[in-house]
């Protein structure tokens, strides 16, 4: 057990940016509120996955929605707790540890505050290994465990409790509540017991963010590359350092799409990207897919460049970074593979690594 | 005839231009510190200018207030979003000094909106005159902050004249007028413009008498103008126009809507892009003392003096879009000093140019919910019309103010077409 203070929170926001591959949504609100949080509440406790007792009810708490309305819209700071309170009622025992879904993005960093606020240790891990952008995609539904009862609360106080079918009827049913309430839910969902966290959680995943982060700042103080840096504590791969040459976005089916060129004197990239950036190929072979993380930092100053923030003009690195093995499965793939994306092609390993 | 004037920190420059824009003459006379209004007119007087119509300064003054912590107002911020956003209160995250220098108190009262009309709570009038009331005498402005105040500005305003009736006249910065979503960034600028807003007023004034008979504008951070009126209450939006002024006097100079550009100054050389005719902007915008304020500022490389030429060619070489792709531009006080680059005549005084030439501007932006693709045009024609609003308050010719940049951006993790426009209108200065 350690515990998370105030001053951890940029290294970890910083490595939760890292881990969202260009989405998950700005971690600095989410920093914002766990400073927040901590400040009134005190730090929280944070327990390895060896440490959680086999009987411990373990909740991960989120928000779901659009990163840019909640930029506008913040958190009243009273939904984590109301989700955790509304599942509670349904499961009908207390939760007595929080833990992040996904490790990338603000949703790394705002099952910090509400833990503080619970008053509840935090658990050192997460349900991806990195961020995706549907409820179901948690390696919880590989092993069969359902992610409801789900509980949503909106910033006005109102709360939704969703029993679902299957994984996949409760991220549509979710999302449907999420667009009609503000476009922005907290949610509590996928009870894990402490016996279920080696199946069904990656090990150790803030603690990746919180050195990924450090490691990132160090180098940038000792005028060291922060990318190779990056690249070191992830175990990642250089797929391309270059500049960005053209971004298209096109709306297909409701969902956005883009793709974008990078270029060098050592030849050309084609990333293709949705909420998270997902596929990276030269000269039409496919060099990397999701679920292996493929990270966008900038040259310079090693900061994660957004599937948004991504134009013309920018200078960046293609990091791609083993996923978490469970997701090289044919049912991992089939949750989170290319294909589920819509793209025609198969997972690749990433280059020079075994499948 | 018209004039612009660039005072810095070491030199006023002013340049006179014909009305279509030809240098007639330019003149550098030595700043006086902290004495802005002077320094333009000692410039305005060695320039030896009459019949002048329009004048155009660019100021540094309100990034130096800020730096120095000096002729702050204390100022009472007022945040309309109910239990929405108090997660964060409002001056988090501000460094001490800064937030103990301008805070004078903060509520959060009941009201605001969001995406849909249905959204949208009452304003807790009552809270509003109550907060009005415990700050007279303490607070020497206000900043009011709506939640969603881009999309209806109603509530805020509804909540200044709550304000004034409890205070009488005091200056009070309204968040919406600011145009981009983003409530902590937004609030932030808003607060700032509030603790300027003495130091605004006074060199407004000063401004304002200085030429009888011309329209006197001021430089923003994006490339455009804004008229005294406009930056008193908004003074923030002057940060940055120094540069941003710099890199529009090398385009008009030039001729080139794009180019990479160095400010040669007298302590450090300063690279930004041109993109298009404008600046093109730092990521993330403005912010001080790490806090985001949102504010549109160009995105610079500073590079010291003497310059050591690999150094600044990286520089260059890593605005570029490709390599070698866009032209150098090299102006500034110091541009003898640095080889590379096209070294325009009157490139010394590019950033008085650059202040002269430009129009004033006006940006806004919304989130819509639409039925479908086809409903974006009339969607995004609404956003352009609030754009040219924008600018023409700011002082434009509402006649020949026309949009130069308007883009959609698709929401993430939203299904259906939610999507972000964003419209920046651009027009001459109106001429009363």
């Amino acid at each position: 057990m350690r515990e998370i203070t105030e001053d951890l929170l940029d290294d970890m926001a910083r490595g939760a940016g890292i881990l969202g591959t260009g989405g998950g949504g700005d971690p600095y609100v989410g920093k914002l509120l766990a400073r927040e949080a901590i400040r009134r509440h005190g730090p929280v406790p944070l327990y390895s996955i060896d440490e959680v007792p086999a009987d411990a009810t373990v909740v991960p708490i989120s928000t779901m929605g659009a990163p840019t309305v909640m930029l506008e819209k913040l958190p009243a700071g009273t939904e984590e707790l109301a989700v955790l309170r509304a599942l509670e009622a349904v499961i009908g025992r207390p939760a007595t540890h929080i833990v992040p879904i996904e490790i990338g993005g603000m949703n790394s960093l705002i099952p910090i505050a509400a833990a503080a606020q619970a008053g509840l240790p935090l658990v050192d891990g997460d349900a991806m290994g990195r961020a995706f952008p549907e409820a179901q995609m948690v390696l919880p539904t590989l092993m069969g465990v359902r992610n409801t009862p789900m509980a949503l609360a909106d910033d006005k106080g109102n709360t939704l409790v969703v029993d679902a079918v299957s994984n996949h009827w409760a991220e549509k049913i979710a999302r449907a509540a999420c667009v009609r309430m503000g476009c922005q839910l907290s949610s509590a969902d996928t009870v894990l017991r402490g016996s279920q966290l080696r199946d069904g959680l990656v090990p150790a995943t803030l603690t990746l963010a919180e050195d990924l982060g450090r490691a990132v700042r160090l180098a940038r103080a000792a005028h060291s590359s922060p990318v190779g840096a990056a690249l070191a504590v992830l175990d990642g791969t250089e797929l391309f350092a270059g500049k960005v040459v053209d971004v298209e976005r096109r709306t297909t089916g409701g969902f956005a799409r883009g793709t974008a060129r990078l270029e060098s004197s050592h030849g050309a990239l084609e990333l293709s990207f949705q909420n998270e950036h997902l596929l990276a190929s030269r000269g039409g072979r496919t060099v990397a897919t999701t679920p292996d993380l493929i990270c966008v930092l900038d040259t310079e100053s090693g900061e994660p460049v957004t599937t948004e923030a991504l134009r013309y003009g920018l200078r960046v690195t293609v990091i791609g970074a083993p996923c978490d093995p469970r997701w090289r499965t044919p049912e991992g793939l089939e949750l989170a593979g290319p294909r589920y994306f819509g793209y025609d092609c198969d997972y690749e390993p990433l280059a020079g690594r075994p499948s | 005839m018209k004039a612009g004037v660039d005072v810095g920190p070491t030199n006023t420059d002013a340049a006179l231009l014909d009305d279509d824009g030809r240098v007639l003459a330019t003149v550098k006379v030595p700043s006086r510190p902290d004495m802005p209004v002077a320094n333009v007119r000692s410039a305005l007087e060695k320039l030896k200018a009459t019949d002048l119509t329009q004048v155009a300064v660019g100021l540094r003054g309100s990034a130096t207030s800020v730096t120095r912590r000096r002729e702050l107002r204390r100022v009472a911020v007022l945040r309309i979003s109910g239990d929405s956003a108090r997660a964060v209160r409002p001056l988090f995250g501000w460094p001490a000094d800064l937030r103990d220098a301008v805070n004078a108190g903060a509520v959060i009262v009941d009201g605001g909106g969001g995406l849909e009309r249905d959204d949208w709570t009452p304003l807790d009038r009552a809270a509003v005159s109550r907060f009005a009331a415990a700050m007279a005498g303490t607070a020497e402005a206000y900043a009011v902050v709506g939640l969603f105040s881009p999309l209806d500005a109603e509530q805020e305003q509804e909540a200044a004249e709550l304000i004034r009736a409890e205070v009488g006249d005091m200056p009070i910065a309204l968040s919406a007028d600011l145009g981009s979503l983003g409530l902590l960034e937004r609030e932030n600028a808003t607060i700032l413009d509030a603790a300027l807003s003495g130091f605004a007023q006074t060199v407004a004034d000063g401004l304002g008498t200085l030429c009888p008979g011309a329209a006197v504008f001021v430089t923003r951070g994006d490339g455009t103008l804004m008229s005294l009126e406009h930056m008193s209450r908004h003074p923030g939006l002057s940060l940055g126009s120094g540069p941003a002024s710099v890199l529009r006097g090398a385009g008009a100079l030039t001729g080139l809507e794009d180019a990479v550009v160095a400010d040669v100054g007298a302590r450090r050389v300063r690279v930004g892009v041109l993109s298009g005719g404008f600046p093109e902007e730092a990521v993330g915008g403005a912010r001080i003392g790490g806090v985001p304020v949102g504010f549109r500022i160009p995105g610079l490389i500073k590079v010291d003096r003497p310059v050591d030429d690999a150094e600044l060619a990286e520089a260059v070489d890593r605005l570029q879009p490709g390599a070698d792709r866009l032209p150098l531009v090299t102006v500034g006080g110091g541009a003898q000093a640095v080889q590379q680059g096209i070294h325009p005549e009157h490139g010394l005084a590019a950033g008085a140019i650059g202040a002269a030439v430009s129009p004033v501007g006006g940006f806004y932006e919304r989130i819509v919910r639409l039925p479908d693709r086809a409903a974006v045009a009339a969607a995004m024609d609404a956003v352009m019309e609030e754009a040219r609003a924008v600018a023409v308050l700011a002082g434009a010719d509402p006649r020949q103010t026309v949009i130069i940049h308007a883009d959609e951006t698709q929401l993430d993790y939203l299904p259906g077409p939610f999507v972000k426009l964003r419209a920046r209108a651009a027009g001459p200065p109106s001429r009363w």
